[in-house]
């Protein structure tokens, strides 16, 4: 059972978080009336902008702060949000971009075998919650990393973490706990 | 109350009969006199009474309240009753002259008491509408006691911990509720009792075993009116259902449900997937698919001696 098994395992990051300050007031109005794929949520007070490519949605509030979803990589997210800083600025406004962090990364993997969900809570107990009542997946959180992982039965697993690093990390450290509560493989007739 | 001095509270105070020296004195309860037993002379009075506590019999408000020590002490609550409270006056002269009483606003106790004691009276309500019996009330207690020393969950609504405090005892004494069951008595949702359940793990570091499907098997099967024969058969199948993994995936109440449904649609007395849906909390749908799931290996699922009452069941 060699460690080193995520040559193997596709991890496939599907939604990287990142927030980052223009440093200046935007006049929520002005991004409304003039700008082009923008939803404004005078309730909550925010812009939604939606860029094309690459496919990010912006929520953009008055303060300048302004959290980017929806990218697929760490640079897709910072390409972004630049882009989305110079629509701002060919808005009008002078902005500054800074303060770019990348705050949660969301990533879904699929093991080659399917997993006994009783087992591995019981083998990892305070770590690992299960309540089939509530959510189908067990619950596995990794507080070293700050990441968490949810396992279905299906042996399909999703990891979300502060970053595309510690997301690796967390595959791996789980890994050899889902292998040894692996479910056989029969064929089902 | 009986005052619990550093010495026993048994010894009598160290008293003499001025006449009598090596006299035996004589304690005399009723009264709380201890008396010489030569000469009669009273050597001791206002003696603690340590016997048993005075209780009050009688239901009319009596003007004059016998028991001197009041109600048991309640360990939940801080302070252990030991505060003056004004009560309400019964004479003339406690009202003022427009009929208002004087003295109106009563010390209000601590307000963690007042919130003990709400969630207590919350907790024994839903408790009594379960049929829950009092060890799981008492659990329950001190779980929120717990629950409210920590001070963690503290933004949550009283009735929230209170229910999902509720569940635990229910779990941690091995006849597990589901959370539905728990809704169904409580104001509050699913989903928030949910959370408010993992917090209150977090907060007191303990967790809980996983349900199971022979966990609710009594409980549905009787207030479904199916005879013990069917019960067991279901209790088998469900069990055998997951041996084989044939469920995966599947909570073990849907599971349960659709083991029900086969077993008593294979006997004498049939339910229909709605009547077994609406005690589970289970939507028939859900039912439907988890029987699905079951059907194939129906053969392979049965216990070995059971009855059929047809050989016939539904495909669907």
């Amino acid at each position: 059972m060699d460690s080193s098994n995520d040559e193997a395992l596709d991890i496939i990051i599907t939604n990287v978080v990142a927030t980052f300050r223009t440093r200046c007031h935007l006049n929520l109005r002005t991004i409304a009336l003039e700008g082009i794929n923008v939803i404004y949520k005078p309730e909550v007070g925010k812009v939604l902008m939606k860029l094309r490519k690459p496919k990010i949605t912006a929520s953009i509030w008055s303060s300048g702060k302004i959290i980017c979803t929806g990218a697929t990589s760490e640079d897709d997210a910072k390409l972004g949000a630049r882009r989305l800083a110079r629509c701002l600025q060919k808005l009008g406004f002078r902005v500054r971009f800074s303060d770019f962090k990348v705050v949660n990364v969301l990533a879904v993997c699929s093991m080659p075998f399917a997993v006994h969900l009783v087992d591995f809570t019981n083998n990892n107990r305070p770590i690992a919650s299960y309540e089939p009542e509530l959510h189908p997946a067990a619950t596995y959180r990794i507080k070293t990393l700050k990441a968490t992982v949810q396992v279905f039965s299906t042996g399909s697993i999703t990891v979300t973490g502060p970053n595309v690093q510690a997301v690796a990390t967390a595959v791996e450290h789980i890994y050899p706990l889902l292998f040894e509560v692996q479910k056989p493989k029969h064929r089902k007739d | 109350m009986a005052s619990t001095s550093r010495r026993d509270a048994l010894a009598l105070p160290e008293v003499q009969c001025p006449n009598h020296p090596d006299a035996l004195l004589v304690e005399d309860h009723r009264a709380g006199d201890v008396i010489c037993p030569e000469c009669g002379l009273v050597v001791g009075d206002r003696v603690i009474d340590v016997g048993a506590e005075w209780r009050t019999f009688t239901k009319e408000i009596a003007t004059k309240d016998p028991s001197r020590v009041g109600d048991a002490q309640n360990p939940l609550l801080n302070g252990g009753d030991l505060t003056t409270t004004i009560s309400k006056g019964t004479g003339a002269a406690s009202f003022d002259e427009f009929g208002t009483s004087k003295y109106q606003n009563r010390r209000t106790m601590s307000s963690s008491d007042r919130a003990m004691l709400n969630a207590s009276r919350e907790i024994t309500t839903m408790a009594d509408r379960l049929n829950l019996p009092g060890n799981i009330i008492d659990r329950t207690n001190h779980l929120f006691k717990h629950v409210y020393e920590q001070k963690r969950l503290k933004g949550w609504s009283n009735d929230a911990i209170a229910s999902a405090c509720l569940y635990i005892a229910c779990r941690q004494e091995g006849v597990p509720r589901t959370f539905k069951e728990i809704c169904a008595v409580s104001r509050i949702s699913k989903k928030e009792i949910g959370r408010c359940f993992k917090l209150i793990l977090n907060a007191l570091e303990t967790s809980v075993d996983l349900i199971t499907t022979g966990d609710f098997m009594s409980r549905f099967c009787s207030n479904l009116g199916l005879p013990k024969q069917v019960q067991m058969a279901a209790t088998f199948i469900a069990r055998k259902a997951v041996e084989l993994d044939l469920v995966s995936g599947r909570s073990p109440i849907s599971v349960a449900a659709a083991a029900i449904y086969m077993a008593s649609q294979a006997s004498a007395e049939k339910k229909t997937e709605k009547e077994i849906g609406d005690i589970a909390g289970v939507a028939d749908v859900t039912i439907r698919q988890s029987y699905r799931l079951i059907y194939p290996r129906a053969a392979d699922l049965f216990p070995p001696d059971f009855r059929f009452d047809t050989h016939k069941l539904p495909q669907m």
